[in-house]
């Protein structure tokens, strides 16, 4: 049975749209996930240097002992924000004829196939085997491998076990946040305790007691089988998907926006998309998280002017990229709707411009306390302000009328590739270039200010001709327009 | 009101549409009827434009569909969820079909009124996104907001298919109505021979995209269907109980 069941797992990973068909979108997929676990080795290889720059009073086992602890408590708060829960999976399997313990340990089973199960392994294997191994005997780094992995089990099912509490009451996750963020501050701001001492008062027993290794492995397997027990009990659709408890959903207005008209509903319908579903709000908090790019950027001194133009650029447009790449993705599921009601798609395309002039604004905004490095860096943020909103936004638009893949709005956002296509990848390249094109020939004839009025220049002119963008696109959509439908028919 | 010439709508190398002519009078109710897969979808998707036929055209009030977009303006329809906004509650949904068509909330609010009984409690001020609405209750969201835009002309695919049967006999009697009272030209799909008669004057049935009758409902007309989709049955005979020799040993 259980056979059947991997079969049948496979199966749907690569019979899934999210696996993206095409061959560059695989590759750059492996690719990053192949970058992403070669950075974390490299921290685990080089974790001896890394120690003793930041402890070098310390002796290198107690540091790495103080850390492992502190380390799985950041794992636990990791894995309750991304890990997924392997459960939906099961739904067309519980009307049969399949014994409940079969189900639920295979549930169970799989739930360890996560990623987050690596990291701990790429982190800490190379240091025990390269420090702790010739130190203190292989039995010993064979503790301390024991250890790690009931570690990692036992944060395995209990994250789990929380999300799966959460999505019966929201205030679980909002309680175990606030208590992990307790136990964090208790140490660091108010000293009560030192995580660091506790960690090391069990793993630096570990050292000369190699047997206490079994308590780990003994809280993994405790924890384990009481999942095993909790899935067994409520094993049913309510308890199992991922869906959040309900609460009466109000009407909401955007009183600015009503003054826009037909164009103004239209953006209002947007805002309420990107606030209501998962994968689009993602998208808005990780251009929140852009607004720290200007804090790399400018604190580091060997950055020139050239560098202050993509920082701002991406803090004040990283919605627009980031959003904006999937358009008119998001409203696939009812892109025939608004086909057949009374929009024009000039209308259409208006209330994309007002969206994202919105943001941008605000972005900008939000942007001003960048002034303490200078007025010159608010004067480029400005400027790219301007230019996102006068270029940027229309070559994003001109790559929408060429995006024919839909997007699950309910699903969330981390490592979803579903809508990734070559348009994506290309986008965006001229987005990122097009501004140096302007600017690079000044800057290097020591003209960079000339460079960036002529940027503003740009970005305003293309402001101001905007109906006659709004035209392109248009004719460009009507060719268009039937592949983009049937697109996203396709589910 | 809308006239079809030579429409031809290929898939690989099955046509799944084939009308060489088909014209529907200002004032007609039709009702569709056909197997899964006659091509009843894909006929209403051309006349909204919707997808592109191979070759034919569609004309609505003498006017080219394809390209054109006076139609909307007049025209109401539902063929699926995929026609309504998922992450908006009824009422916003509604509110702003209803903008679309120039009518301020209060409008809107009195049309609802009206149908009251339609919704049967279960759509307005439930707190509920039309995601999380049932099938039927997200259908009933459709057929309002095709009735707010007060319509020439109606095109609903199979609006009986998902919702319960109090929902049917008011649905049934707001299409004869709409029809009937304010001349609204409907063309109705439906698997369901007993509604589809009662609401239209005529029926279209199709198969494997070709349109095989189109009869002017009469009190034949019911069994007649009936004949065509009972295949090889005889209707209203009692069923005889073979008892199989095999399993009474």
């Amino acid at each position: 049975m259980i056979s059947t069941f991997i079969r049948h797992e496979l199966k749907a990973f690569w019979r899934s749209k999210n696996t993206g068909k095409s061959i560059a979108v695989r590759i750059v997929m492996i690719f990053l996930i192949l970058y992403l676990f070669g950075c974390i080795l490299l921290a685990g290889i080089g974790m001896d240097k890394i120690l003793e720059i930041a402890f070098p009073n310390d002796d290198l086992v107690k540091s790495f002992c103080g850390i492992v602890l502190i380390y799985f408590l950041f794992d636990l708060f990791m894995r309750l924000q991304l890990q997924e829960l392997p459960t939906l999976r099961v739904q067309p399997y519980l009307h049969l004829p399949i014994k409940r313990n079969t189900l639920v340990g295979y549930l169970a089973i799989t739930a360890v196939f996560s990623m987050f199960n690596l990291w701990p392994f790429l982190l800490f294997l190379p240091f025990i085997f390269k420090i702790i191994a010739p130190d203190s005997g292989i039995i010993v780094a064979l503790a301390f491998v024991v250890a790690i992995i009931g570690i990692s089990v036992f944060n395995n099912y209990l994250a789990l076990y929380l999300k799966r509490k959460s999505n019966l009451n929201g205030w679980i996750f909002l309680i175990t946040a606030a208590v992990l963020i307790l136990i964090v501050i208790a140490d660091f701001w108010w000293h009560f305790y030192s995580l660091h001492n506790i960690s090391y008062a069990f793993f630096g027993r570990l050292l000369t007691m190699p047997i206490l290794a079994i308590i780990p492995a003994l809280l993994g397997i405790v924890m384990y089988y009481f999942n095993f027990l909790y899935l067994k009990q409520n094993l049913y659709l309510e308890t199992l998907t991922a869906r959040k408890v309900k609460i009466y959903k109000s009407n909401t207005d955007i009183p600015f926006l009503s003054r826009f008209g037909t164009i103004g509903d239209l953006a209002a319908n947007e805002i309420k998309l990107v606030f209501r579903n998962k994968r689009s709000r993602s998208s808005l908090i990780i251009g929140l998280f852009f607004m720290f790019y200007g804090l790399i950027f400018y604190t580091n001194k060997s950055l020139g002017q050239g560098w202050y133009l993509f920082a701002g650029m991406y803090m004040t447009g990283a919605f627009v990229v980031n959003y904006g790449q999937f358009m008119f993705g998001w409203q696939a599921s009812h892109f025939d709707g608004i086909l057949v009601s009374k929009i024009n798609f000039s209308d259409f395309v208006k209330a994309k411009y007002l969206l994202f002039t919105t943001v941008s604004a605000i972005s900008f905004v939000l942007t001003i306390p960048y002034v303490y490095f200078g007025w010159h860096v608010l004067l480029v943020h400005f400027v790219m302000c301007v230019w996102n909103i006068g270029v940027t936004t229309t070559i994003v638009l001109f790559f929408a009328n060429r995006n024919f893949k839909r997007i699950d709005l309910s699903k969330s956002g981390t490592m979803n590739w579903e809508g990734v296509g070559a348009s994506q990848l290309l986008l965006t390249l001229p987005l990122i270039l097009t501004p140096y094109i302007i600017y690079t020939p000044f800057a290097v004839f020591k003209h960079p200010d000339i460079g960036l009025a002529l940027l503003a220049v740009t970005g305003f002119i293309a402001i101001l001709t905007r109906n006659y963008w709004i035209k392109q696109l248009e004719a460009d959509y009507y060719s268009k327009r039937y592949r983009i439908a049937e697109g996203f028919r396709n589910k | 009101m809308i006239e079809i010439k030579n429409l031809k709508k290929i898939y690989g190398n099955v046509t799944v549409v084939d009308i060489p002519h088909l014209s529907i009078a200002k004032g007609e109710s039709v009702g569709l009827v056909g197997n899964n897969g006659a091509g009843k979808t894909t006929l209403f998707r051309m006349i909204l434009d919707l997808i592109l036929p191979e070759s034919g055209e569609i004309t609505s009030n003498g006017e080219i569909v394809a390209g054109h977009e006076h139609w909307k303006a007049y025209t109401a329809s539902y063929l699926d969820e995929g026609f309504l906004i998922e992450y908006l509650t009824p009422e916003e949904y509604l509110y702003f079909i209803g903008g679309l068509h120039q009518q301020s909330r209060a409008q809107v609010d009195e049309t609802l009124t009206a149908l009251g009984d339609f919704f049967n409690g279960e759509i307005l001020n439930r707190g509920k996104y039309i995601r999380d609405l049932s099938k039927g209750n997200q259908c009933k969201v459709g057929v309002a907001s095709c009735l707010l835009q007060n319509p020439q002309l109606l095109m609903l695919d199979e609006p009986f298919a998902n919702i319960d049967p109090s929902t049917q006999f008011r649905l049934k009697n707001m299409l004869k109505d709409a029809n009937k009272s304010k001349g609204v030209t409907t063309i109705v799909s439906s698997h369901d021979l007993n509604h589809i008669t009662d609401v239209c004057d005529r029926i279209l049935l199709m198969e494997k995209g070709v349109i095989i009758k189109d009869i002017a409902t009469s009190s034949s007309t019911l069994s007649e269907l009936e004949d065509y989709f009972g295949v090889g049955q005889t209707v209203g005979a009692t069923p005889v109980v073979k008892i199989d020799e095999e399993e009474n040993h």
